[in-house]
């Protein structure tokens, strides 16, 4: 479904991608794990348009997206849910879910996001940024979910929550591939991603290392936790 | 996006030290003296304001009326002429001091000027008048009101012509006293013509028997008079008379901020402390009518007034203000003492100058003061007219009382001139 | 105590002035990520619109309260997709040579035409003398001003917030490039955006024609304290701006009936407290300011 080749990266002169290829086969759950710094979410904004000096080309479905601007990415299907949540102070909760145009066929309605996330629901009237971390973190995902977005991008949505939380958000991205939507996950908790995704990449000084399954993460857990220095 | 806004700060600072290091020129050196006129001619340079807000009232036309004042010297004397290479220079000092000293210095060292005029903006003319005396060359102020320039900061080498602050106090904040208005509400703009202004009409006032209820600094520049004119006629006592010192626009922001809160209705009226017909045209006459104000002259003050008016007018279009009339009159003096003295050296021409007493259609009634080099002459106590008495362009002022040459301006006794 | 109500009234006027052109200022900034310098200028030409269209057209005041401020949205569109969209690119630098370059090249225009004296501008007749606000009087024209200024203020309110137009503004100028990332064009708000913000300039100066000097710097002395209301109001903050220009009004009328001598610089101490208290300004947000 997606298709990197030689993604590489600068921030002026640093280079902070270097020759990054990846590829996310439809319905998967797919992992980036690295330590702090490694790259990865600029891999995501590159993904998205957003960081603009970068070579390499990036395929959706075959198609080059490379040259298309944020906006038309995010209608070919990509979904951002950017480290910081993205959520607007300047707009209600439901504004925050409705400012995004709906972009494919598979699109939540409202009441079915209000259903899923009774909390938005009593508190579609208040400003965004009044949630807890946790609620931002689940309107920011409610809102590629009511966009019906096919690929989504997931720039580590369990930091900083708590592991009732983290589990919650663990069951949403489950029922997320269950509908078929394809994700890619920054996720530093590898013990978490384990249980949520298909494959993970691990990601270190701008460049994909290795790639391992479920089982292989299992074995080196110890190992990966002291790499990402946890 | 705080990174772009800094940016911006710095450049905005970065552009406004340009400006100031821009007028930090050097100097050239001293020009050669010997011989009857130096460098072989006669060289009058005037500093003024070009582009900014008094580039009206004297800019391009001040130069232009020095210009004329030139002609007119060699059609007088024709053949007998000192010379008939008198040249005339101009620069713009953008009523900045720094300016005007850098280009007083460069006309009388590198140009080979022999005399200096107009200079308006007080603190500039302060900057030219020093640069004069250190180069021992004449400099004639006509531009600038402050009372310093034959006052405490006079020199040999300094004549202040037209019009000052006492001038204008004593005109209009005496007579607007003696007729009735005692008690005064003053506004000034908050800097040093404001202040200037402000100091002489409270000494006017109070020697004509009157008294300053309150005297407001305000911003300069500034479009919001609102505070004042609601201030105004809630003072205790109330005052009979609102004496603004605002110049330019923010005059034209006070007039008609008068006449929104209906202050005159209200029993305050309005004394201008200085006007030019351009300030007027920019008002309007109506909501002006009645004001009484002080000038040194005015275009259509007599026959012969007008007739120098018509000249003015074919040179350059429009009619003069009494400072570009003020600009002819020094020139000519200039010129004529030359002419007396035969010699440009500044020493023999200000002997001719000093204790002079003379007559032309600007100074009536005149003479060049030796002990403070003030040039006193009749000043004006005029009044805007109704909008049915304007009869053509620019009519809008009509006489009121003539304020003798010797009671205008500060005397010699009053003055804090010690000529070194 | 009647003098302090009527000295906030004052100030509730001439903030009417600073609400109007520093939302507009502020929109721009929060959807362009310009600071446009040349806002007052808009201003000056706003004023100068309806001296010209009263004067060389004989069209009434009222007329130019619409068409003045429609031409200049017009103009200012055209200057957008001409030459202030290629700002975004470059350095921010540009962005103060550029806007500032276009003030000085506006003001030199007038000047060159009108000269530097002020052009004679009446009220209309319809608004002449004052009202009786129990309190006290009042000139009718500055009430006026005030209404009109507050309903412009609250219409656009109303839009922000109620509208989907108002919600895009909001969220393109809260993050822009988020706004990109979630399928928002921003590129195509932004050409009506910026004229309308410079409608917005061009209305408060037709409103400035009747009771202030119209003349070629009018604008270029009061584009200092927008910028330090927009500051205070919080960057790029609708709300704060407006806010912040009525709160600015009061004070410098407060300031100039109390501390006359000090009221030039009230504004600025403020805005330096601001900036130092709360750096996002009164009503501005971290994240707005570094969207
Ligand atoms: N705006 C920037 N300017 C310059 N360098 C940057 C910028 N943003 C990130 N970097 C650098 O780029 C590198 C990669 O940053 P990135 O944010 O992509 O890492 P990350 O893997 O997401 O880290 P984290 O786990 O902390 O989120 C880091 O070395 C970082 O210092
Ligand atoms: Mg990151």
């Amino acid at each position: 479904m997606l298709r990197v080749r030689g993604l590489t990266a600068t921030y002026g002169e640093a280079r902070v991608l270097q020759d990054v290829s990846l590829d996310v086969e439809s319905g998967q759950v797919v992992t980036l794990v690295g330590r702090n710094g490694a790259g990865k979410t600029t891999l995501l904004r590159c993904l998205m348009g957003l960081h603009r000096s970068m070579e390499g080309t990036i395929e959706l479905d075959d198609r080059d997206i490379t040259r298309l601007s944020p906006h038309q990415r995010c209608r070919a299907g990509l979904g951002y849910v950017p480290d910081d949540r993205g959520i607007y102070a300047s707009l209600n909760v439901e504004e925050n879910l409705t400012l995004p145009p709906t972009v494919g066929p598979d699109a939540w309605s409202l009441e079915q996001v209000y259903e899923a996330f009774p909390v938005l629901a009593d508190r579609r009237r208040q400003a965004g940024t009044h949630l807890s971390g946790g609620e931002q973190q689940m309107l920011s995902i409610a809102r590629v979910l009511r966009m019906g977005s096919r690929l989504l991008l997931c720039d580590e949505p369990t930091e900083g929550l708590s592991p009732l939380l983290v589990q919650q958000i663990g069951d949403i991205l489950r029922n997320v591939k269950a509908h078929g939507v394809t994700v890619l996950l920054i996720e530093q908790n590898v013990h978490f991603a384990s249980t949520v995704a298909d494959r993970h990449h691990l990601i270190a000084q701008g460049r994909l290392v290795e790639s391992l399954d479920n089982a292989e993460v299992k074995e080196r857990e110890h190992e990966l936790l002291e790499y990402l220095g946890i | 996006m705080t990174t772009r806004l800094k940016a911006a700060g710095v450049a905005v600072t970065t552009l406004a030290l340009c400006g100031t290091l821009a007028a930090c020129g050097g100097a050239g050196g001293p020009s050669g003296g010997g011989g009857s006129i130096s460098d072989d001619k006669i060289a009058l340079g005037v500093i003024t304001d070009l582009s900014g807000v008094y580039s009206e009232l004297a800019g391009e036309n001040a130069v232009a009326a020095v210009e004329m004042a030139v002609e007119d010297f060699k059609k007088e004397h024709g053949e007998d002429a000192i010379t008939d290479k008198i040249e005339v220079t101009k620069a713009d000092h953008q009523n900045k001091p720094e300016i005007a000293n850098t280009a007083a210095r460069e006309m009388y060292d590198r140009d080979g000027v022999d005399a200096i005029f107009d200079v308006p903006t007080s603190s500039a003319a302060l900057a030219v008048a020093t640069v004069a005396n250190q180069n021992k060359k004449l400099y004639f102020n006509v531009g600038a009101a402050t009372t310093e320039l034959s006052g405490a900061q006079c020199n040999p080498y300094t004549y202040h012509y037209a019009y000052d602050t006492y001038m204008l106090a004593n005109g209009t904040g005496k007579t607007v006293t003696e007729k009735g208005g005692k008690s005064w509400y003053i506004i000034y703009p908050d800097y040093a013509f404001g202040q200037d202004m402000n100091k002489s009409f409270t000494a006017a006032v109070e020697e004509a028997g009157g008294t300053i209820v309150k005297a407001d600094p305000t911003p300069f520049p500034n479009d919001n008079f609102s505070t004042f004119m609601t201030k105004a006629p809630t003072l205790n006592p109330k005052p009979d008379v609102l004496g603004t010192m605002q110049a330019g626009g923010d005059l034209v922001n006070v007039v008609k901020q008068y006449n929104e809160f209906g202050l005159r209705e209200k029993g305050v009226d309005l004394a201008v402390g200085l006007m030019f017909d351009t300030d007027i045209a920019s008002i309007g006459v109506k909501p002006l009518a009645g004001t009484q104000f002080t000038t040194a002259w005015f275009w259509n003050l007599d026959d012969e007034s007008r007739e120098w008016a018509d000249r003015f007018k074919e040179k350059t279009g429009v009619r003069p203000t009494f400072d570009q009339a003020a600009n002819y009159s020094a020139a000519t003096q200039y010129l004529e003492a030359i002419q007396r003295a035969e010699t440009d050296k500044a020493e023999d021409v200000t002997k001719e100058l000093d204790g002079y007493e003379f007559e032309d259609f600007f100074a009536r009634n005149a003479k060049i003061r030796a002990e403070d080099h003030q040039v006193v002459h009749d000043a004006y106590l005029v009044q805007v007219k109704e909008e049915a008495e304007v009869e053509e362009d620019f009519d809008f002022t009509k006489l009121l009382e003539t304020i003798p040459a010797d009671e205008a301006f500060m005397s010699v006794e009053e003055s804090a001139c010690e000529m070194g | 105590m009647d003098g302090l109500l009527q000295q906030i009234f004052n100030g509730l006027v001439s903030g009417s002035f600073y609400a109007l052109l520093a939302l507009g200022l502020s929109v721009i900034f929060g959807m362009l990520g310009v600071v446009n310098f040349a806002h007052g200028a808009f201003y000056m030409l706003g004023a100068f619109g309806a001296f010209i269209l009263l004067d060389s057209f004989g069209l009434s005041w009222w007329l130019a309260l619409f068409v003045v401020p429609a031409v200049l949205g017009i103009v200012g569109m055209v200057l957008e997709r001409t030459l202030v969209h290629r700002l975004v690119a470059l350095d921010p630098l540009y962005n103060f040579l550029l806007t500032f370059g276009i003030a000085l090249i506006l003001q030199d225009l007038m000047r060159l035409r009108y000269g530097v004296q002020s052009q004679p501008f009446s009220r209309p007749e319809l608004l002449d003398g004052s009202l009786n606000l129990g309190l006290f009087s009042y000139p009718k024209y500055q009430v006026f001003v005030l209404l009109f200024s507050i309903v412009i203020s609250g219409l656009v309110w109303l839009v922000l917030t109620r509208t989907r137009v108002g919600m895009v503004v909001r969220a393109a100028t809260e993050r822009a490039d988020l706004s990109q990332a979630l399928g928002i064009n921003v590129g195509r708000w932004v050409t009506p955006v910026f004229g309308f913000g410079i409608a917005l300039a061009g209305l408060a100066g037709v409103l400035a024609a009747p009771m202030r000097a119209v003349n070629s710097s009018m604008g270029g002395d009061l584009i200092i304290v927008i910028f330090a209301v927009v500051v205070i109001g919080g960057l790029g903050s609708v709300f704060g701006s407006v806010t912040a220009g009525y709160v600015v009004g009061m004070l410098t009328a407060v300031g100039n009936f109390y501390l006359p001598a000090l009221s030039q610089s009230l504004v600025f101490i403020l805005m330096a407290l601001v900036l130092l208290l709360r750096p996002a300004g009164l009503f501005g947000r971290e994240e707005g300011v570094h969207a």
